[in-house]
This record gives structure tokens, C-alpha cells and sequence, in this order.
């Protein structure tokens, strides 16, 4: 992962296109949500991914990861900033999930009669589409509306049917993925989402000051890594979440974010909602860095499921 | 959609509310227009020497621009001058502006309160004061 990380940065450097990332203002652009679209750690903003103005089609790739002791969750994919206002977006997520976690699952399952088992891992694709309505969350600075944009985000769980084998090899429920056994009933679905943004220049202190507000409609479970809907409730669920940030130099953004769950399912797969505490930095405007601590509130198997973020962008 | 509009619009207007700050002692804090006039001399030389920028102002006086530029930014962040130049619209009319022209060019800017020493924090506030031309000088036809 860090191997890649440094790879990345390294071509970044040594692209040809190095010197040509767009032209708007360096962090402007935000970082890349780990859900692949331009935001936040884990909320999208209404700004559109890259530093390309409403002449220019920019781009950024990004990877993440949040290190939860027996879950891991390493993503990475890249973004199309078309004119500043359309936004596409790819995004790989893989979720490694411990056999600490899958042998408890089995010793449930079992009632005690397995209590070992192998780790397995949970991927999901998503692909994003955010076009901006109205707004310019920087330059208009006496007004009091934010830059709104709408988005969807069309996620497929890969692993939503992908059996778990025992250390044998053994597999005793085929067709039987970790959401389906924790009660959801579908492997894609798509996520809806309005985001406002603004940013005030020297608003605290002389210091700029960033908030964001997005309204999120899902039938997701834990994102989407635990699948969709379940038995019981198969309609989209309101969700909310926020980010505010103050960036106390040209280079860093200090913020705090949430992010409301539904908890459809409820039981051993219960979500809570999700908080962090981020610093980015932008030494320029090709690539940032952030780290975080990203609280998720619960996992199932780990009711304290927290742990350090990483997140690296390269613009393009 | 119109729960989110209702819960946007409280929030950003609070914290508008919290974000407006008196502007009255920045104009005296940065050192009135003598450090004004260096920020834009030092900046129209970059804006001239840049070579997407450049060709915008052949013809233009320099002096004139700095002083303009001077006026209306001391004005804008409420010193006392009265800005006597053309209206944004005026000015950037028949140049077809371009939003890169512009980001661009306010790169130079902040460039040039850094070299002449303004703080970041001083540096954001006058960001703020020039920020909201920018409709009025992108786009103003050809
Ligand atoms: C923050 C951004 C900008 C500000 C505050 C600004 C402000 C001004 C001011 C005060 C004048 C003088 C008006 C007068 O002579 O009465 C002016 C003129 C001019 N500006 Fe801008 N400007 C900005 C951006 C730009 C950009 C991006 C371009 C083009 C690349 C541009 C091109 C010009 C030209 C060519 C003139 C001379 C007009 C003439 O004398 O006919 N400006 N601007």
C-alpha cells in the first residue's frame, strides 16, 4: 500500500503533465472521499475533483486507507473534473476483513462447534456522477448561498455472494456472501446526494473557514460493503452528513466530519454514526496528503471500530 | 428537497452570521495604500511578464492599473478612498475573461502580498474584499 502510495507521487513528479493541474486555486479542489468523489475524507463536497476551471477538464487519483485492527479498508480510483462542472468517478474498495472476525462468525453460526475460520475480503465498485447546480462555494464571498451539486454513486458489492471457507477449505454455506449473512438482500445499489459547500475567506481569525452539508438518499448497508436493503425495508433511507474545516495556512485544513447511517439491519451489522477529525496538507497542486481518525462507531464483531486514515491525492 | 434547501440555508446563513467581521482596521493594519500600491506594482509586473496574462494588457498603462487597482482595493476593504476607475463589467467588457485568466491572476496577487510581507490572515481578508468581482470580470464578452 505505502509502496504504491510513494509510486504514485513519484509519477505525479515525474509526469510530463507535472506543471499543468488546472488553474484554480491550490485546495480548492478538496481531497478524495474514500467513495472516490471529490470531498472530504468521508463525505462528497459540491466542488468538482482537480483544479480545472470552467475551461479546462482536469483530473485526480487518489487512494485511501483506514487501518481498524481486524477490518482494513484500502481503496483507491480516480476522478474527471469536465468544465468545473461534471464530476465522474471510479472507485475500488476492498475491505479485508480478519479471521478474528470470520471465526466469530462461524462460532455463532455454529454455536461454538467452529471457532476458526480464515479472513476473507469484501470489495465494492463505485461509480460516481456529480454534475454542479449552482454556486461558487470560493469566489462568491457576499452571498450567502453555498455551491450546490448533485450527485449519484452507483455501487456493486462484489463479494455479496462470495461464500466463507472454513480452514479446511470447506465451504458450508455456498452462495452465502458476509452481507447476505448479516441480512441484506441486495448486492448494488445507488446512492443520491445533494451537496452544498462554502468556503469563507478569512472568516476565523484571517484564518478560511470551509463547511459542507450533504444530504445523502441510500438503501446502503455500512456504505454498501455490507450490501443493500434488507428483508424488511427495501425503500431509500434520508441520511446526513457534514464537514467544516478551517485551514490555518495556504497548505492545511484542519475539520472535523459525521456522516448519519440507517442501520437497516440492525443486530450484529448495527451502524452508528460515522465521525473524524482530519489535517490535509497541500504543498501544491499536485498532489495532498491527509491523515484522520475515523470513527465508525461498529462493526460487526468490533463495537469500537476506529482507527487511523490515510489518504493520498495526485492531480492531473 | 426542500427540507435540504430549509437546513442548508439556516446553517450557512449562521454561519455567515459568525463569519462577518468588522473590516475597518485591516486598511490601517496592512499600512494604508503605500502598501497597496506595492502589493499591485509588484503584481502587475508578474501579471505583464506572465505569458497567458501578458497579451491581455498591451496598451495599458501600468501606472494606471496599479493606481486603479489600488483605489478600488483600499475602497473594498474600507479605507478611505473612493474608487473612480470603470465598473468590473466595464473594464473586462470586450476581453472574454476566462476563469483560468482570472484564477491565474489572483495567483500573482496573493503572490505579491507575500513578497511584501502582508500575513496569510491579512492576505485571506483582502481575498475576500476582491473575491466576489469575479462575475463581473469573466465572461464579459467579446
Ligand atoms: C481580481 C481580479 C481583477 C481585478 C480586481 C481587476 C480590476 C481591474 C481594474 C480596477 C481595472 C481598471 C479599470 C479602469 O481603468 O478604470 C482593470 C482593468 C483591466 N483589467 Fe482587470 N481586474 C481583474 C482581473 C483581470 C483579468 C483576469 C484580466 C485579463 C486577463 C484583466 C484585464 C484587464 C484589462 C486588460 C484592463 C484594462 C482595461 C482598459 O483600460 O481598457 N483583469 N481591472
Amino acid at each position: 500500500m505505502i509502496r504504491k502510495l510513494f509510486l504514485l507521487i513519484c509519477l505525479s513528479g515525474l509526469s510530463p503533465l507535472a506543471g499543468a493541474t488546472g488553474s484554480s486555486l491550490v485546495a480548492t479542489g478538496g481531497i478524495t472521499s474514500f467513495e472516490g468523489t471529490a470531498g472530504g475524507g468521508i463525505t462528497p463536497w459540491a466542488m468538482i475533483a482537480g483544479y480545472g476551471s470552467e475551461e479546462e477538464i482536469h483530473g485526480t487519483a487518489a487512494l485511501q486507507q483506514l487501518d481498524l485492527g481486524e477490518y482494513q479498508l484500502r481503496t483507491f480510483g480516480a476522478a474527471i473534473g469536465i468544465y468545473d462542472r461534471v464530476e465522474l468517478s471510479v472507485q475500488r474498495q476492498n475491505l479485508k476483513v480478519g479471521s478474528g472476525i470470520t471465526s466469530n462468525v462461524f462460532n455463532l453460526l455454529t454455536q461454538g462447534a467452529v471457532s476458526t475460520a480464515p479472513g476473507t475480503d469484501i470489495e465494492q465498485d463505485i461509480i460516481g456522477l456529480k454534475v454542479k447546480l449552482f454556486g461558487d462555494a470560493i469566489f462568491a464571498q457576499n452571498s450567502p448561498w453555498p455551491q450546490v451539486s448533485m450527485g449519484a454513486q452507483y455501487k456493486k458489492n462484489r463479494d455479496f455472494d462470495t461464500s466463507l471457507p472454513l480452514s479446511d477449505g470447506s465451504v458450508p454455506l455456498p452462495q452465502t456472501g458476509v452481507p447476505m449473512l448479516l441480512g441484506a438482500t441486495q448486492d448494488s445499489g445507488t446512492d443520491f446526494y445533494l451537496a452544498a459547500s462554502k468556503l469563507w475567506l478569512g472568516a476565523a481569525w484571517g484564518n478560511n473557514l470551509l463547511a459542507n452539508v450533504t444530504a445523502r438518499m441510500t438503501k446502503a448497508n455500512t456504505f454498501g460493503l455490507l450490501g443493500f436493503e434488507s428483508a424488511t425495508d427495501d425503500s431509500y433511507a434520508l441520511e446526513w452528513e457534514g464537514s467544516l474545516a478551517i485551514l490555518p495556512s495556504p497548505s492545511t485544513a484542519v475539520g472535523i466530519e459525521w456522516r448519519t447511517q440507517t442501520n437497516r439491519l440492525g443486530g450484529l451489522a448495527e451502524e452508528k454514526t460515522v465521525t473524524d477529525f482530519f489535517i490535509a496538507y497541500f504543498p501544491n497542486k499536485h498532489w495532498s496528503l491527509t491523515a484522520a481518525y475515523v470513527d465508525l462507531g461498529n462493526l460487526p464483531f468490533d463495537d469500537k471500530a476506529s482507527g487511523l486514515y490515510l489518504s493520498a491525492t495526485v492531480n492531473l | 428537497m426542500k427540507s435540504f434547501l430549509i437546513v442548508i440555508l439556516t446553517f450557512f446563513a449562521l454561519l455567515s452570521g459568525c463569519a462577518t467581521q468588522p473590516k475597518q482596521d485591516l486598511y490601517s493594519e496592512i499600512g494604508g495604500s503605500a502598501t497597496l500600491s506595492k502589493v499591485f506594482g509588484l503584481a502587475i509586473n508578474r501579471i505583464y511578464n506572465d505569458p497567458v496574462l501578458g497579451p491581455h494588457f498591451e496598451g495599458v498603462p501600468k501606472s494606471h492599473l496599479r493606481e486603479m487597482l489600488t483605489e478600488q482595493t483600499c475602497a473594498l476593504i474600507g479605507g478611505p478612498c473612493e474608487y473612480t476607475g470603470k465598473s468590473m463589467q466595464e473594464a473586462h467588457q470586450e476581453r472574454d475573461v476566462t476563469a483560468a485568466e482570472f484564477y491565474r491572476l489572483v495567483e500573482h496577487v496573493q503572490q505579491a502580498m507575500r513578497l511584501i510581507g502582508l500575513t496569510y490572515e491579512q492576505e485571506n481578508r483582502i481575498l475576500a474584499a476582491l473575491a466576489p468581482l469575479k462575475k463581473d470580470i469573466i465572461y464579459q464578452g467579446i
